[in-house]
Order: C-alpha cells, then structure tokens, then sequence
C-alpha cells in the first residue's frame, strides 16, 4: 500500500467473511504469507447471507470507512443458495448506502473460492486503496453498539 | 459473579511470537479501562494445540475457574475442535470461549511487527468483548425412529427396502399400482453387463413379499407427512382406509415416465402406423416372444431412432442408446436377415462394458448412423447426415427411444413432501456431486430415475446409498445430537410475516397458525442465518452468531 | 450370505484404501456409526484427484470450497485414523476378521509436532519438479504437494535429500525448524491392525498420452494432458492460474482440445471427458476471452440431467465443435511457431486447425495402485484393469472377495457424482456386512 496515502489516513474497514469458502481463502493467503492490508479487520460469519442490513448499516453509523462482505461463488454455496440471497440484500442495501450519502463502492460483495488466496490479497489491498483514497467516511453517529 | 476471562495467547513456535509483540499484548490488555469490571488473566504459551499445551490449558481453566475464555492463536479451521474438545474436559461451556485467529490475519500477513502487535491487540479486545456476550449452549440428544417409508415399489425402492429391512427396522413400502417391480419388470431381458439380468429382479421381489419387516401397501400413496429427520409421522392412502406410519426416514422412488414422441414436432404417426416405442417393443417380445409388424408379419427392415424429444427436455436420458443397442439385437437375435439401422446424434455409452457391446452389434451388421437432424412421419425417415447431404428412406418399422421424464406424481409428491423439484422436472438433490441422494430437507432421499434418468445399476446404486445414509446414521437404539449453533425464533417482535420460511432452503421454519409467528425446528436448522437476513423485525437470533456478538466484533475493528 | 457370520472376536474397524472423495464419504459415514476407520493414502495429503481440479463440472463450483470441509472432517474425527504416505502391504483373514499390514512410510517430518508454518522449504538447497503440480512446478526436497494440502504437514522426498540420500551432510530444514519437528533418522513403520471390512477407494488416472505419438505429448511444450492443464489453470497452481504455454510466457491464442484420446486402446467411454473438455473451453474464455477454441469430438456424452445445459451454455458461446469420426487419430505437427492438428472431418476427408495449445482429454484408466492392491488383497479385475464387481448381480460394490468392497472410480469411469453414490453404497454395504445390531 503507498505508505503516503495510509500517513494522511487509515481507513476502518470490517470484512465479513463467510466461514466455508473466503475465510478458507484468508487462511490460504495467511500460509501463503502474502502481504495484506491491516486496515480490514475479519469478523467471521457462516454465510454471506448472514449478513443483513442491521449489522451493515450499524458499522456504517459507528464509522467504518469500508465494508467488504464476501462469501462463496454463485453456485458454490455450502447452504445451497445462500449467496444468492446476499447478492439481493447487497443490491438493496448499496442503495440505502447511497441514500444515506455514502458513496456506494465504501459497500462491496465479492466471491473468493478457498482456493483463491492470492485473489483474496488482492481484494483487500485494492479495497483498502480504493477507502483511502476516498477519504474518511462522512457519517459517523456513534451509538452504543 | 464477577466474570474471568482468560486470554491465551499461543507463541505457535516463532510463527506468531516472531512476528506479534506477545509482551506487549499482556502489558496491554490487563492495563485496559475497560476491563476494570472484570477479572483478566492474560498468559502466552509455546504452543496450545501440543498434547502439553491442551493439559496446561486445561488445568489453567480449572484452577482459575474462567467464566469466559479467549485464545489468540491460529485459524478457527485448524483447532477450534482441538479446543472445544479441551473445555469440554472442565466446566467450561464450549461456547464461553473463542479462537482468535492472529497467526492467519496478523502474524503472517503485515510484516510490520507493531503493526501486526496492534491489530493482533484489536482483535483480541474483539474477541474478549465477544465472549462477555457468548452464552452457553447445551447439545440435545433426541430418540429416533428407526424404520423407513419408502415410496415407490420399482427397482429403487425395492433395493432400498431389502437393504434396510431388518428385526430392528420396520420398512413401509408404498405403490401406486398393484403389484411391485416397477417398469423393468416389464422388459424382456436386460443388458449383458447386468449380471444374471431380469432373473435377478424376479429374485429382489420374491425377496420383499417373503421379508416379515417390510410391508408393502398396494393402490396407495402419501396422503400426509409432517415431522423431520428421526421422527416423521405419514399417513398412507389405501383402497381400504388410511394407515399412520412413524418412520425416521423417507426415500422417494417414484420412478419415471416416458415423454409421449407426438409431442416433439419431428415425429408423426398414427395408430396402424408400425411405429413402437422402446417399451412397448419390450412388452411385445415379453408378451409374444416375436418383434411383428401389425400385419403378423415379420419386419425386413427397422429404423431404431435415439432421442425421441433430447432437445425439447434439454438433457440425455442417459440409457437411451444401450437399450436400443439391446433392441437391435432382439431383432438380430429374431433372424439376421433384419435389416437394422439405428439413427442416433453422438452415442452415449457411459458405463465400461457398453462399447464392446456397441461394437460386438455393429459387427452382426446393425448400421449405426449418426446423423444431425431426423423427421419421421409413419415409417418414412428422412435425415441430414453429419457432413451436411440430406436423405430418406422407409422402413417396415420404426423404433423410438423416448425420452425419460419424471413419473406424472413428481410435482404432487414435492408439495407434499416440501422438497424442491429441478428445471429438468425431477426431484432436485441437496448437491449436485458432493450430495446427490440427500434432499433439502433432512432426512428424506431420493433414488433412482425420481431423481434423475438412470439404468437399473444406477438406480440400485442410488438405493442403497440412501441405505448407506439411514444405516450410519439411524441406528436403532441410538440418539440423534442436532447442530447446536441454530436460529431462535424471539416470539415478541415476529410479526409473522414469514419472509423465513420462503429463504430456508432445509424447510426448517415454519408457521404456528395460533401464535402467529415463525418456529424453528432445531433439529432440521443448520445455522446459516439466511433467515436472519430476511427478518424485517429482528425476530430471529442466530445462536452464537448474534449481531450484539458481531458488534463486539466489529466495535475493534472500527476503534 | 451375511446371516452365516459367525458373530463372536469380529472386528468393527473399517480398512479403506485411497483418501479420494470416495474414500473420505465412506469414512465419514462409518466413523459417524461408531465404526473405528483405517483411512490409508498413498499420497502424502488426502483429497485425491478433486482438489486438482479449481471447478468441478457441471456447476463450475469451486472444488476446494466442496472438499476442504470434507478432509477437515476426515481429519479431525476421532474414529477416522488417517495413515497418509501408507500402503496396504497384506489382508489376509475373511469378512469380519481381516488383518491388514500396513506400512507407513517414513515421512521424517512428526505429525503430531509439526504445525505446518512451511518455514523449513526456503532453506532446503535441493529444487526440483513438483510431481503433484504434474512438474508444472517446483519444490524443495521437503515439502507439501500444493498450498493448502491437508494434513498441512511436509515431507521429505528420501531420494533427493542430500542428507538422506548420502550426498552430503544437510541438516538445513532441521535446524530452521523451531518444532524439533523434523526426524531425519525417522523410520518406515509397519503396523497389524484387525479389521472386519474393506472398501477399495484406489481411483483413476488418465491415459498416458504418449502411448499415441502422433499427438504430439511430450515433443511439443502446447501440447497438454488433462491434469497438467487443469494444474495450469487452478489459482493456487504453479502459474497462480496465469494461462501461460509451458517454457515460455506466450499465452495462447488458439487452442484445440481432442477428444476420446485412447478411447479405441482402452475399449470403453470413459463418460467423464465430454464434460471436463467442455469445461476447458469454457475455462480458457472466462480468461481469454479473445482466444478461439476448437473441440474437436466424436461422440458427446452427457449423461446427467444437467449436461447438456452446460452443454448448450459452452457450444453457445465459448467454442467451436468439430465433429470427426476419430478424434484420436489425429496428427499435431509443428506449424512456424505453433502447432498444427489435422483430423479426419465428417466427409471422412482429412481438415486441420491450428493452434497454440493443444489438451489431450485422456481417457480414465485404472490407477496403477489399484493392480498392486487387487494382488495384496486376492481381489479380480475386470478386462479394463478395474476391479471386478459383482459379478454375477447388477449395481453391486461387492469385490471378488467377500468383505471387500470397493468404491468411485477404481470400479471403473465414474463422475464424482456416481463416485459418491458408490462411496455412500459401499459404507451401507460395510455396514450390513459388520452385523445385524444395525437392521
């Protein structure tokens, strides 16, 4: 990451990862001992489509820069079509972001297979790049969570 | 009580210790605020998962009496059951401690050593917040039933059946029609990589009626069923009156039909036309012992067609092409002077004996042509061939391969049974390869052509997988321990809107008419939290998983 | 048949032979039922020939995320004992009250110290072809056959360890080691456990595409075979999925796949190539969507219910189907700096395309493993080399030895689909067989 950037600011990003396919990923890219921003922080969940619009819109409110939710591929589901549900919650909750005047890409979905640590890294880095670049986040209404 | 918590971090060699300030991790973590209403214990250790680290941690948890406990350490994936398996040797509820993964997301992964001290710190704080909000969770243990109902009394319920049926496992056999055997029953022989062949069927049937633990209802069908894995109650329609059944399992092998060739554009033909399906021609010989034309004659020359409605069900039937190799070999059998052609788009042999069994046919002068487009009207075929040229020609008889559709009660019996049917219009498994005999809803299993277009081995292959599922897994005398980490249904905020029960693909919510809201079946929930998602009204707690544990989580990461 | 048994010092333990997913289902199930499990694997990882694959047809799901949480379970269940880098050197005994031999090979890395941090593979000097990676890639002396293997612990090849094979003395990955984990003077083992069944789980190989020389394998660096593309492809492979043509950084932009190659020498379809050809193609236009792609084919068999709407999705728009009566006779050639294929067209006429690439979609044949087992164990093969099952009864996992069972794709070609139903068959068979307490 281009330490420059990271000096004027550190973006606050929370990773939801499901537990069957991208938090196999990390693992990967963790005994890969591939380099990976500290700005995003893991909360391990069991499916992607766990994630619902309560818990991303509270770690908007209290200030995270950046929200990466990701699972496994469309058809990959370890619940069958759980992703398939994420996808449609994530469509819905990108305008409620937007609305709420956050731009939209401090929200992305993404699906990383198990297999693929090094695509992992990549998302995080160039996820973390893209929050430092845009800046703090403009809404912050800390509640007690 | 005050509560305790200890935190151990796990050196894990130089992995983690080289790499994260451990000493600053207990110099900070004790010295914290916000941790002034709880007792903290915070240790470092070589490494927890050796067998001395598992009995330090143990007697650790003993003597200090942890209410909570938090380990830094590596992945979940790797020894979270190492763990578990440790507190369950002390009083320690499994679910009051957490593995916190600072080897994976920090350690190995920010070079910068203070850096990763930091964050392998946050995390931490995340992980001892999440715990003071974890609660214990009990596992169940629940009785089961034993026996079986099997639906249909084809070849793939009867392999079920007698694989099950034993003096501790009643099997309930249920059949539409009048007696058992399904549709191979009715063939004249079978392929010559089947073993002994049809005697073999004969034998699977005399055995079912001779059986004392399997009865078999005739001219009846599912009237109801409601339950789950271990303890379904059905109700079986007969002639005389309606039977209630308590069984642990149920197979679906419902069999298959035939689609109809008039149906597809490229076939017409009427009733005095010599134009047979592939059933009916088995029949025939079954019935007659001779392939005739109507006329009592002997055919000269057959046209065998394959594929008899492909492209309108969009799929291979899969056994197609060996049956009317069979056929071709009846007629050849009848008299070698019968001419036979068979028009086929790309054979489809898939088991190891089929091509010397195509190959040994060709050599007796069967004509195997492959062509790309066929139209038969009567007897009359005309074709393009694979290089483009068009051609036509009559036969004294044509044979269709019909394509394999679900029996008509396919639809019927997945409303009843609450399992989802795929676009092909058969039963849809749980997973397409790692899962196939498995339904969404536990323990009901679908074999043979219900779930898709298969021969007789594959369809006793099917059966007895879902033997193999019900033996390991419903023993008699035996208790069932359902997935602890599942949904609650918090009855004060459902509105009953029952957005849930659409999204869980197990079918494990439903609907409580008199309380107007959701119930989970804890025993069929597997704890995605997919129904969390979809709860307007925050109804739903998904055990272990719940947001106010997620925001002790997320409270760190965005400090 | 199983009523006779005698019912007094049977064995409950369960040998099963091959840690494929066949063998990982069976396991699985009769660990669940209580039953003590002998997993023994060659190799020194499990999960057999799927996780070489990065997506598995027809669904295209990624096959690690379908397997990992299958050899987790495999290997933290405490009724499964997993004997990797072992083989099964004797079964002597009948149904209920086998005794098998086991050998496990010194592995000189300790299971139970080693936490599999990889810090051991930098500091050893010696490099050479990763077998596993089909020699696409590079590894150390000591070492694990791909990122991710399960169990993540290493071993050390004894041939090429200068320490062990007398060259000089070396002790590098020992003392780099913080464990104490490495046992340079570790041992071969052999271990006697009693047994009451076994299912045969050995697998498949493809067919060795050198046999037909007018392809081209092993003369042309383009010209690939199944597993080494599917290595070539995979994210955690060799190239990290970078789809670049062997010994050079040149990415193809045309490439052929041939069909039913070894179909005529082995004498049977091996019902799987159809669909994992198909795959390729669609593999190769999800990275290059520029490349032409040219499956040249004679039969296509797709026997699943949800084929041939993969089927119709690839034809539609990732490839060219060519139709030749005898794709496995055809002929690659050099071309300038390609290669060109000439086959016979459907006029029966000779046509030829060139390409960059060309992947030979081998046909199944039995895994060598499996005739050194069949011997072992007093079992029969087939014609073809697989086990012999059945014979006489239609749809049966039944070996020629009573007892002994056998699963996946060591019975023959199978998809995984089959190869878990046989898998889940074999274990309900085992269970049947062990005793009455069951039914």
């Amino acid at each position: 990451m281009d330490k420059k950037v990271k000096k004027e600011f550190d973006p606050k990003i929370v990773g939801f990862l499901c537990n069957w396919c991208t938090y196999a990923a990390a693992d990967l890219a963790g005994s890969s001992k591939m380099e990976i921003s500290p700005a995003l922080s893991v909360v391990r969940v069991m499916c992607s489509s766990r994630v619902d619009h309560n818990l991303v819109l509270t770690t908007f409110f209290n200030g995270a820069d950046g929200i990466l939710i990701a699972g496994c591929h469309p058809g990959d589901c370890h619940y069958g079509e759980g992703n398939y549900y994420a996808r449609r919650r994530y469509a819905l909750l990108k305008k409620v972001t937007e609305s709420l005047g956050l731009e939209s890409e401090r929200l992305q979905l993404t699906w990383i297979s198990a297999s693929e640590g090094n695509r992992y890294a990549e998302v995080v880095n160039s996820f973390t790049e893209k929050i430092a670049k845009l800046g703090p986040s403009p809404i912050n209404c800390r509640s007690d969570l | 009580m005050k509560a305790k918590v200890g935190v151990y971090v796990c050196e894990c060699g130089p992995n983690i210790a080289s790499k994260v300030d451990l000493d600053r991790i207990l110099e900070t973590l004790p010295a914290l605020d916000e941790y002034r209403e709880i007792e903290l214990v915070v240790k470092k250790y070589g490494l927890l998962c050796s067998a001395d680290g598992k009995n330090y941690l143990e007697e650790e948890i003993k003597s200090n009496g942890f209410t909570h406990l938090v380990l830094g350490a590596c992945s979940p994936r790797d020894h979270n059951k190492t763990f578990i398996g440790v507190c369950k040797k002390t009083d320690l509820n499994p679910y009051l401690y957490k593995i916190i993964n600072i080897r994976e997301h920090c350690a190995w992964i920010i070079p910068d050593k203070e850096k990763a001290t930091e964050k392998a710190i946050s995390y931490l704080r995340g992980g001892i917040n999440r715990v003071l909000y974890q609660s214990s969770l009990f596992e169940k243990q629940l009785d089961i039933d034993p026996d079986v109902v099997v639906i249909g009394g084809g070849i793939a319920g009867i392999e079920t059946a007698l694989s099950l049926a034993g003096e501790k496992r009643n099997i309930y056999l249920i059949e539409k029609s009048g007696k058992i055997g399904g549709k191979s029953s009715r063939f004249s022989s079978l392929l010559p990589r089947q073993g002994k062949g049809l005697a073999l069927i004969e034998e699977k049937i005399e055995k079912v009626s001779a059986n004392p633990f399997i009865k078999v209802f005739l001219e009846s069908s599912l009237e109801s069923i409601i339950g789950f894995l271990g303890n379904f109650e059905i109700v079986v329609k007969s002639k005389n009156g309606n039977t209630d059944i308590k069984a642990g399992a149920i197979v679906v092998a419902s069999g298959y039909g035939l689609i109809d060739p008039l149906s597809s554009e490229s076939h017409s033909y009427s009733e005095s036309d010599d134009v047979y399906t592939s059933l009916e021609i088995e029949e025939m010989l079954k019935e007659h012992g001779k392939i005739m034309t109507k006329s009592g004659k002997e055919p000269a020359s057959v046209a065998l067609v394959h594929c008899v409605g492909r492209e309108e069900k969009g799929y291979c039937s899969r056994i197609c092409c060996n049956y009317m190799i069979k056929i071709a070999r009846y007629l050849k059998d009848q008299s070698d002077a019968i001419k036979v052609t068979e028009f086929h788009k790309g054979l489809c042999m898939p088991d190891k004996g089929d091509q010397s069994f195509h190959k040994a046919m060709a050599e007796r002068g069967v004509e195997f042509r492959r062509i790309q487009k066929i139209t038969q009207d009567g007897t009359k075929i005309s074709f393009t061939g694979m290089d483009g040229s068009p051609g036509n020609a009559d036969f004294d008889m044509v044979i269709l391969a019909p394509a394999i559709v679900p029996s008509e009660d396919t639809d019927s019996l997945a409303e009843l049974l609450e399992i989802p049917v795929s676009e092909t219009g058969f039963f849809q498994e749980m997973h397409q390869t790692t899962d196939p005999v498995a339904t969404s809803i536990d323990g009901i299993f679908v074999v043979g052509a219900a779930h898709s277009p298969k021969g007789i081995t594959d369809s006793i292959f099917f059966a007895q997988a879902a033997a193999g599922r019900i033996l390991t897994h419903l023993i008699p005398g035996e208790k069932i321990v359902p997935e602890v980490k599942v949904t609650e249904v918090l009855e004060a905020f459902c509105t009953g809107c029952q957005n849930c029960l659409d999204v869980c693909v197990y079918g494990a919510i439903s609907y409580d008419e008199s309380k107007g809201v959701s119930v989970v079946n804890e025993v069929v929930c597997r704890g995605c939290g997919n129904c969390f998602g979809s709860c307007p009204s925050g109804a739903l707690r998904t055990k272990h998983f719940t947001n106010p544990q997620l925001y002790q989580e997320v409270r760190e990461a965005i400090r | 048949m199983t009523e006779d048994y005698i019912t007094m010092n049977r064995s409950d333990n369960v040998l099963i032979i091959g840690a494929g997913l066949a063998g990982m289902k069976a396991g699985l199930l009769l660990a669940h039922a209580g039953k003590k499990v002998y997993l023994v694997e060659s190799l020194p990882l499990i999960g057999g020939k799927v996780i070489k694959n990065e997506e598995s047809f027809p669904n295209l799901e990624c096959s690690t995320c379908m397997v990992a949480p299958v050899q987790q379970d495999v290997l933290q269940n405490p009724n499964i004992e997993t004997l990797t880098h072992s083989a099964v050197e004797k079964i002597e005994g009948e149904a209920g009250n086998f005794r098998a031999v086991i050998k496990k090979s010194a592995r000189y890395v300790s299971m139970t110290d080693c936490i599999g941090c990889g810090m051991c593979f930098d500091p050893c000097p010696v490099s050479l072809k990763n077998a596993w990676e089909e020699d696409l890639g590079e590894r150390k002396a000591i070492y694990v056959p791909c990122a991710g293997a399960l169990p993540n612990v290493p071993v050390i090849d004894p041939d090429q360890c200068l320490q062990l094979n007398g060259q000089q003395e070396c002790s590098a990955c020992a003392d780099s080691c913080m464990f104490g984990a490495i046992k340079l003077d570790d041992k071969d083992e052999t271990i006697e456990v009693d047994i009451g069944a076994v299912i045969i789980s050995t697998g498949a190989e493809t067919f060795d595409a050198s046999k037909l020389p007018e392809l081209g394998y092993g003369k042309y660096p383009g010209v690939y075979t199944p597993f080494e593309f599917e290595r070539l492809f995979a994210s955690n492979g060799p190239t990290l999925g970078e789809l670049t043509i062997r010994d050079s950084e040149k990415t193809p932009g045309k490439i052929a796949i041939i069909h039913c190659v070894g179909r005529q020498q082995v004498g049977y379809c091996s019902s799987v190539c159809c669909m994992y050809s198909l795959k390729f193609a669609h593999f190769i236009k999800s990275k290059l969507p520029d490349a032409e792609i040219f499956n040249i084919h004679s039969d296509i068999c797709l026997p699943d219910k949800n084929y041939q709407k993969f089927f119709n999705k690839v034809k539609e728009s990732d490839t060219t189907l060519i139709y030749s009566p005898s794709p496995e006779e055809s002929k690659v050639s050099q071309n300038g700096s390609g290669l060109k294929v000439v086959y016979t067209g459907a006029d029966g006429k000779e046509q030829h395309v060139e390409a960059d690439m060309v992947i030979l979609s081998g046909a199944v044949i039995p895994h060598p493993e499996g005739s050194s087992v069949a011997t072992i164990a007093g079992l029969n093969l087939d014609s073809y080399g697989f086990f012999e099952a059945g014979k006489d009864d239609i749809g049966s996992v039944h070996t020629s030895r009573e007892g002994v069972f056998v699963a996946g794709s060591a019975e023959g070609p199978k998809d995984i689909q089959s190869s878990v139903i046989q898998a889940e068959s074999a274990a309900g068979q085992v269970m049947i067989c062990l005793g009455e307490v069951n039914r």
